[in-house]
């Protein structure tokens, strides 16, 4: 499992077997989940993604689309 | 005496020669709020907020008591201790983004009440998180250039005031604090970056009560403190960074020569990343949030009176200060400071 899902699984706090491209962003998506995803991206990808476009993102895979762009 | 100013990345990058610090004193609230006081409005996302945050207490004023009152005290204690005559201090610098009033400036509320000279230099600065780097570069400048001998800087926030007590971002974070900081003519030098980038107003904001009064996107209370955590942790790891690399390197000094890095208290989680990110040895970076929450532009001075205090007092260290936030404003220096005659810590005392 990459590093950038390790880390999400890791701000849900599921095991790393949940975590996938589909795991969707309700339940724990807040503005602490949100500062933490920022950080992991920053971490992995060495840059800083929009935290207002990052609040639009409906799943996990979203945000690592949004990462690589 | 200022030496130049040189636009660079960061900021404006500015030496500041003749001017240093003789002391400084905290004066933080006796009221201590522990996290259990937030269980009932927040439930069980307490602990969620506190492992991001850190801050397990923090310091609140009592009604009527503001950050001039906080400051007032630090100030009166460092006078005392430093034997400074109230006839010899020519400038008074207030910073805070919580002043008495609207107007006039808070600064000459607390000259008045320190009994200093009626004709000195006198003005408040409305900054908050780089707001200690900003009044510490102003009053070094207005020592060194002559027009003072000797400056007091008074760097003080009563947030506590600001915040929306249902607003779970905010609430737990902040802490009130007063501080006082002496500057005189000295043999000395040092090194400063400051900078502003008002684009990012909107993310850290009280909109309604001054003159604008804009109706805000958010639906909190506009007469409170509303913040993008998100776009401001963006801020921080786009300006910090370069903004320690920048610092370090306008000094001129090996990393590995300074003793401590003091970064702003803005959150824990915010902290170790940024030092992490800017290459900093952990063990250089001294953290308090724990104990005082977020105190705005006294994080730095609280830092250097609270975990700083015995080293500071007994042979001095070579510091470098990062102040950034609320603006977007933030400024870096590079500084020798001590030994001191007075550094401490002291809690407020109403009575007084």
């Amino acid at each position: 499992m990459s590093e950038f899902y390790q880390g999400m699984a890791e701000i849900f706090e599921v095991e790393e077997s949940e975590m996938g491209p589909d795991f969707p962003l309700d339940e724990g998506w807040d503005s602490l989940a949100v500062v933490s995803t920022i950080a992991l991206i920053d971490e992995v990808y060495d840059r800083t993604v929009s935290a207002t476009r990052l609040q639009e993102c409906k799943t996990v895979g979203d945000i690592e689309k949004l990462a690589q762009e | 005496m200022t030496i130049g100013s040189t636009p660079i990345a960061s900021g404006q990058a500015v030496r500041v020669d003749g001017a240093r610090i003789a002391g400084l004193v905290s004066c933080i609230p006796p009221r201590r709020i522990d996290n259990e006081y937030f269980l009932e409005e927040f439930g069980d996302s307490v602990a969620d907020t506190t492992k991001m945050t850190g801050v397990r207490t923090r310091y609140w004023v009592d009604e009527g008591v503001t950050a001039s009152d906080l400051c007032t005290a630090a100030a009166v204690s460092l006078l005392d201790d430093l034997a400074w005559p109230r006839d010899t201090v020519d400038a008074i610098i207030f910073v805070s983004q919580t002043p008495d009033y609207r107007l006039p400036a808070t600064a000459g509320v607390i000259q008045a009440k320190l009994g200093l000279r009626p004709a000195i230099i006198g003005l408040d600065i409305n900054l908050g998180c780089s707001g200690y780097v900003y009044g510490l570069w102003l009053a070094m400048t207005l020592v060194g250039s002559g027009a003072a001998k000797r400056a007091l800087l008074v760097v003080g926030d009563t947030s506590s005031s600001l915040i929306d007590p249902a607003d779970r971002a905010t609430a737990m974070l902040f802490g009130d604090a007063g501080t006082a900081t002496a500057i005189e003519a000295g043999d000395a030098q040092a090194h400063f970056i400051l900078g502003t980038d008002g684009r990012g107003a909107d993310n850290l904001i009280v909109p309604s009560g001054a003159y604008r009064s804009a109706e805000h996107r958010s639906s909190n209370d506009p007469c409170k403190l509303f913040m993008d955590g998100g776009e401001i942790f963006n801020f921080t790891l786009k300006s910090v960074p370069k903004l320690v690399a920048e610092t370090v390197q306008f000094a001129g000094l090996p990393i590995e020569s300074y003793d401590a890095f003091l970064l702003h208290q803005a959150n824990a989680f915010m902290v170790n990343h940024l030092a992490k990110k800017a290459k900093l040895p952990p063990d250089k970076v001294p953290m308090n949030i724990d104990r005082y929450g977020n105190t705005s532009s006294t994080t730095l001075p609280l830092l250097m009176t609270d975990d700083l205090a015995d080293r500071l007092a007994r042979e001095g260290a070579r510091l470098a200060l990062f102040g950034f936030g609320v603006g977007y404003s933030w400024g870096g220096a590079s500084l020798e400071v001590g030994p001191l005659a007075c550094v401490k810590t002291i809690s407020y005392d109403s009575g007084r």
